[in-house]
């Protein structure tokens, strides 16, 4: 990654929106991809109680693991607010990705998605803000392709912070999230560390001091 | 032809066997084969026979709800109070030879006042149809011979013996003598036929299925030849009953469609729904998603039948304050959602977590069908890191560690070498020696570490067994369980 492609440096990360992708810089970043789906989702949601919903296949459950609830309720999301859908190929779980959006019961959807067409993610599109949910598709590799996701995010794992007792334990979770394209064409790369107390993530300010926009003030540099 | 101890018999005959050869069933096969040198016989199959009889039985739902199967040959219908929905009972009669006719299946009909009655007349009145009219069941088959009463052999041996040949002989006769006479096995069984037929002893009918207590049904004067037919009738079907479950305070939880063919079957469609309801709209898209445009109407359906199969107490909701207006929303809606999903996907594929008691990952929570209301959690939270994604079961990872009791410096999974930059551990989790193993071998206590390698990613690993302690049988190996975000 290099930071000269960015001159400008990000001031906050776009709010969320009703349909965005989340892709995993590599396989292996997937639950990182995963944890920052769901982190999105539920920032999405703000103080709308409907649950979540994760529509998965066997081929996905197999190879990379089931959720797992107390893991989940670790970034804030309750076991009592999960839905897990499982259907059986990706035609079916489009399907029920559209079908659950669209519903009006849940506040937000992931699904992790191979290859959908272009126009089935503008279906996706419509059916999220018909139901007044936000559509998250997570792809295991980032692709060039064509979709109507309004933001299109690339997460890597980074090395964790510090941890304030042990510097030989992982700290708080650290992930770096590109945001490869966006409708009003801003991009940008955010390192972001994730608060336990809060189970939220915001800028790790320590690591994604690019070098500060022209009118910002001077706290943020000793943050 | 029947495989009896007494050699091979003829199970049944077709009209010309019986009508130019005289033959019967019960006849043994040699016997029917002098007379009939070039007859073609085939193997009795009993149990086909009754399959194909319920499946008729079924179809014959679209006449009466409680339908009786008479052993694999008769049928027993309850019309008392249907008659005249088919223009009285000789319309009925009638509608129901000519509709057996157009399927291609014999038949002899006769409705009486008594099942005994009328399966007397159907057996014996050598008649197509055969109708005794209210109350002259006891005239109607006073001149029967008296198996028309479904007497055993030996019963109808003894009436012979003593010349009595037709029903209408037994009823001068004393019943005190004919019940001392005529004493069974089976108790007094001339007398309790005889009572039966004539409406003195009830008899109840067992139906084949339960009559649903909640259908609406419409018959066609032309049958529906496609989909697209069934479809445009639906609605004034799901609404009709919706009305009837809304009078009584119901909300359907199975629901199911029956198709009436005219070739003497029915096909069904069932869907089950996650919470009561009996909103038209969502019973008509449940059954569209279950798979509607895959009925099979063979040459046309003239009558379509929706049952709710058991439903449940529905109250109809009023929230009182907006917020519970909105919520109640919320929830109709995720039943909808789950319905649906589960109508196409399959009834287990909708699922909601449920935290169990159990510190073995794998065990600590359930994953059960998917309702509107979220199953209580049963557990409170390990108050320890969890991952996100588990693997279940664990997968094994070869690893080195330092020393034999520490956390691993480098670990290989899924053929990918990984270093690791940071760990912490152990956390300690007993096994659970009551129940069977989750991982190969014998239970043995298991050393979680949280290890992030060079590249900053989080795996959660376990030793399978203490050095020094369990290392006896197996060595301690090492095993994957999850990936942090």
């Amino acid at each position: 990654m290099t930071f000269q492609t960015f001159p400008i440096a990000p001031v906050a990360l776009p709010s969320p929106v009703s349909f965005e992708e989340v892709a995993a810089a590599e396989p292996q970043d997937m639950a990182s991809a995963i944890g920052f789906g769901l982190w999105r989702a539920l920032e999405a949601a703000g103080k709308d109680a409907r649950p979540l919903a994760l529509i998965v296949t066997p081929a996905f459950q197999n190879e990379r693991g089931r959720l797992f609830g107390w893991g989940a309720s670790q970034w804030g999301l309750d076991h009592s607010r999960i839905l897990l859908v499982r259907a059986r190929r990706e035609a079916e779980a489009i399907w029920a990705f559209e079908e659950t959006l669209k519903s009006g019961a849940v506040a937000a959807a992931l699904a992790p998605l191979e290859a959908p067409s272009f126009v089935a993610t503008r279906r996706l599109d419509f059916a999220a803000r018909a139901g007044r949910s936000s559509a998250l598709v997570l792809r295991t590799r980032p692709a060039g392709d064509l979709s109507a996701a309004r933001l299109r995010w690339r997460i890597a794992s980074a090395p964790s912070a510090a941890h304030p007792l042990d510097a030989r334990a992982p700290g708080p979770v650290r992930l770096t999230a590109e945001l490869a394209r966006s409708r009003d064409g801003r991009t940008g790369v955010f390192t972001l560390e994730q608060d336990y107390e809060t189970h939220r993530l915001r800028l790790a300010a320590g690591l994604a001091d690019y070098g500060l926009a022209a009118g910002q003030s001077e706290s943020r540099r000793v943050a | 032809m029947d495989r009896t101890g007494r050699g091979v018999t003829l199970h049944a005959v077709n009209d010309v066997a019986r009508d130019r050869f005289r033959l019967r069933p019960g006849q043994s096969h040699a016997d029917a084969r002098a007379i009939a040198p070039d007859l073609i016989s085939a193997s009795a199959e009993p149990d086909e026979e009754v399959r194909a009889m319920e499946a008729l039985a079924q179809w014959f739902e679209r006449f009466s709800p409680a339908v009786a199967l008479d052993g694999s040959d008769g049928l027993y219908l309850d019309m008392t109070g249907a008659a005249h929905l088919f223009g009285g009972e000789e319309a009925l009669l009638t509608e129901i030879l000519a509709r057996l006719k157009a399927a291609d299946i014999p038949a002899q009909v006769a409705l009486a006042d008594t099942p005994g009655a009328a399966w007397a007349l159907a057996h014996y009145a050598r008649k197509q149809t055969c109708l005794a009219p209210a109350g002259g069941a006891r005239d109607a088959i006073a001149d029967l011979q008296v198996e028309a009463l479904r007497l055993d052999e030996a019963t109808v041996r003894l009436l012979a013996r003593f010349g009595l040949q037709r029903i209408g002989d037994l009823y001068s006769l004393p019943r005190a003598g004919l019940a001392r006479r005529f004493r069974s096995d089976e108790g007094l069984a001339l007398v309790r036929r005889l009572d039966q037929a004539l409406g003195v002893e009830a008899e109840p009918l067992k139906p084949q299925r339960p009559p649903p207590d909640w259908r609406a049904w419409q018959v066609f004067a032309e049958p529906l030849l496609d989909i697209d037919g069934v479809a445009h009738v639906l609605p004034p079907l799901a609404e009709a009953l919706a009305r009837q479950l809304e009078r009584d305070g119901q909300g359907a939880r199975r629901l199911a469609l029956d198709a009436v063919r005219t070739d003497g079957r029915v096909v069904r469609l069932a869907a089950g729904l996650s919470a009561p309801s009996r909103n038209p709209a969502h019973l008509l898209r449940l059954l569209k998603e279950k798979g509607l445009e895959h009925l099979d109407l063979g040459f046309g359906a003239d009558a379509l039948m929706l049952t709710a199969l058991t439903a449940e107490p529905l109250t109809a909701s009023q929230g009182e304050l907006e917020g519970d207006v909105r919520l109640a929303a919320a929830d109709t809606a995720l039943a909808g959602l789950i319905d649906r999903l589960q109508a196409r996907l399959g009834e287990e594929a909708v699922r909601r977590p449920q935290p169990v008691e159990s510190h073995l990952p794998e065990r600590s929570e359930r994953w059960l069908p998917a309702g509107p209301r979220a199953p209580p959690a049963a557990a409170a939270d390990p108050g320890r890191p969890r991952p996100l994604l588990l693997f279940d079961p664990p997968e094994p990872v070869e690893a080195i560690a330092e020393l034999p009791d520490s956390a691993p410096s480098r670990f290989t999974w899924r053929r990918a070498q990984h270093k690791v930059a940071k760990s912490q551990g152990p956390e300690r989790l007993s096994p659970e020696w009551w129940r069977p193993s989750t991982v190969q071998g014998p239970h043995r206590t298991r050393d979680y570490y949280a290890v992030e390698d060079d590249a900053g990613r989080r795996f959660w690993l376990f030793r399978d067994g203490l050095y020094n302690r369990e290392d006896l049988e197996v060595l301690p190996r090492w095993w994957i369980q999850g990936v942090w975000a």
